[in-house]
């Protein structure tokens, strides 16, 4: 019998007893004293990671010997269960709560975890760009602080406003090397706006736009809750529309530039709320004498002359 | 050797791992999964239905379904909850307008009776791009230390770099073969064979 298998379950068999009695003393340990619910999760894993261990050795054991440990293992899998309901669980429900890191820590028994990381206060919290909450403005890239490098940005709560971050917009700044590279975009709340946008990398996520032009390039494009929008995309994978109503497409404006990317002029866009073979009544396409010919692009205009430059371009102008 | 055959095959078919993938509209599950096969990402679109694909990871045999996540098909999500091993929670992280959305959807799911048990990864992904929120912003605005009924795991991950994919799956695998390698082994039908 001094066959590998058998030394193996030797060395095995000492390695093993070894972990366990190491993981005995701590639920002993456990149980005597207060037990944080990070702590059962350590004991448990713990324990989780031995039961593997013991079953990939499975056939290179003595079957009795096997079992024996198994039963070990199952008297500490029950002791870790009692240590388990001595812990309060935190009563689960849905709350209309901002993510206030705070609010996370109302239990009493999960505090000491929380504590470790996320102080009110002193979380650093990440940043990202946001244009929100304006009326009656023109913006342009100048809204934004130079940055180079690829970044998320959120549009929210605009109403009557031309937003401009195409490369070229003027106005003082033309370098195209200083612009600000957006991968990412979020938009949600815009009533009677018009947006122009680079061709952009990554996706954009647009909810609740009412009576807006949207021109962009993307990789993803999905709108939702919307109503009597024209958008003018280029785009390389199938736009798509959900909870929408009146919405018209329009392949990118070749006068805005980037005309070396060849977006096809048939669009097909995919309405999630009509998933029939009929035609969605929810979208068509932009009839060529409708689409806007004069982009908004040259100097910035004076607040007073943006309303007015919105009645001939908004939908249903 | 009959016996041993049957062993065998038993234990093989053991390997194999379900494992889902869903998470809100945009959060890139599908751009993922694209990924970790090596397929080319930038031809991904929303996805109308679901896609599986099947890996070897290690020694076992992951069957990932992902399922999409726009709002009108989220209601069939429950559809797939069957023998799910593993629930791979997508997030936006840069969707901080969404994040209660994405908070419900996801305490909502971890109360269904099917995936009771399930070991639970969310995947904090887009960390490429500037001004994403950090794993641990993610972990207290999705309120993850209320979970006691899952094991879970948040890693912080970008489909577009590849950082972490493989991480966080590997310690799904790990998790969820000790799990269920214990269950088997304590079943008493699958006690083991006497030989003498």
């Amino acid at each position: 019998m001094s066959d590998p298998a058998w030394s193996f379950s030797q060395t095995f068999t000492a390695q093993f007893q070894a972990s366990r009695t190491e993981l005995e003393s701590r639920v002993d340990l456990a149980k005597s004293s207060k037990i944080t619910a990070d702590a059962l999760q350590t004991l448990s894993s713990d324990l989780a990671k031995l039961t593997k261990t013991l079953s990939d050795a499975t056939g290179s054991l003595p079957s009795y010997d096997q079992r024996q440990y198994e039963l070990q293992l199952k008297g500490l899998q029950k002791s870790l269960e009692e240590l388990r309901t001595l812990i309060p669980k935190s009563k689960f429900a849905f709350k209309r709560k901002d993510p206030v890191p705070s609010t996370v820590a109302s239990p009493s028994s999960v505090q000491p975890i929380v504590l470790e990381t996320s102080q009110p206060g002193s979380t650093p919290t990440s940043t990202n760009l946001t244009l929100s909450s304006r009326s009656l403005q023109y913006l342009t890239m100048t809204s934004f602080p130079d940055t180079s490098e690829m970044s998320d940005l959120t549009i929210s709560d605009l109403n009557n406003c031309i937003v401009n971050l195409l490369p070229d917009a003027s106005g003082g700044h033309s370098s195209r090397d200083s612009s600000l590279k957006i991968s990412a975009l979020h938009i949600r709340n815009l009533t009677d706006t018009v947006l122009l946008l680079p061709i952009i990398q990554g996706s954009v996520l647009l909810h609740d736009l009412s009576r807006c032009v949207v021109v962009v390039g993307c990789h993803q494009f999905r709108m939702h809750n919307s109503t009597s929008v024209d958008v003018y995309l280029s785009i390389s994978s199938t736009p798509i529309i959900e909870h929408c109503s009146q919405i018209r497409f329009a392949s990118y404006p070749a006068s805005l530039g980037i005309s070396e990317d060849s977006s096809p002029n048939v669009l097909s866009i995919q309405d999630f709320s009509h998933i029939k073979s009929t035609p969605s009544p929810n979208w068509s396409m932009l009839p060529s004498e409708t689409q806007i010919s004069k982009w908004p692009i040259g100097s910035a205009p004076e607040k007073e002359e943006v309303a007015g430059l919105l009645s001939v371009l908004l939908p249903g102008s | 050797m009959g016996l041993l055959t049957i062993i065998r095959k038993n234990r093989q078919k053991e390997k194999e791992m379900r494992i889902l993938f869903l998470g809100l509209d945009n959060a890139g599950k599908t751009t993922i999964l694209k990924k970790l096969n090596g397929e080319d990402i930038l031809s991904v679109s929303p996805t109308l239905g679901f896609n599986i694909k099947t890996f070897a990871h290690g020694n076992y045999t992951l069957n990932i379904w992902d399922v999409g996540g726009q709002r009108t098909l989220r209601p069939y999500w429950r559809n797939y909850f069957e023998q799910t091993d593993a629930l791979v929670w997508v997030v936006d992280s840069g969707d901080r307008m969404r994040m209660k959305d994405c908070k419900e959807e996801l305490h909502s799911l971890l109360l269904e009776d099917r995936l009771a048990g399930a070991t639970l990864l969310v995947l904090a992904n887009k960390q490429d791009l500037q001004g994403s929120m950090t794993d641990i912003e993610i972990r207290n605005a999705l309120d993850l230390h209320s979970i006691k009924s899952h094991n879970w795991k948040i890693w912080s991950c970008s489909a577009v770099t590849g950082e972490n994919l493989v991480t966080g799956l590997d310690w799904v695998v790990a998790d969820v073969a000790g799990r269920l390698y214990y269950s088997t082994t304590a079943s008493p039908k699958q006690a083991p064979v006497p030989v003498a």
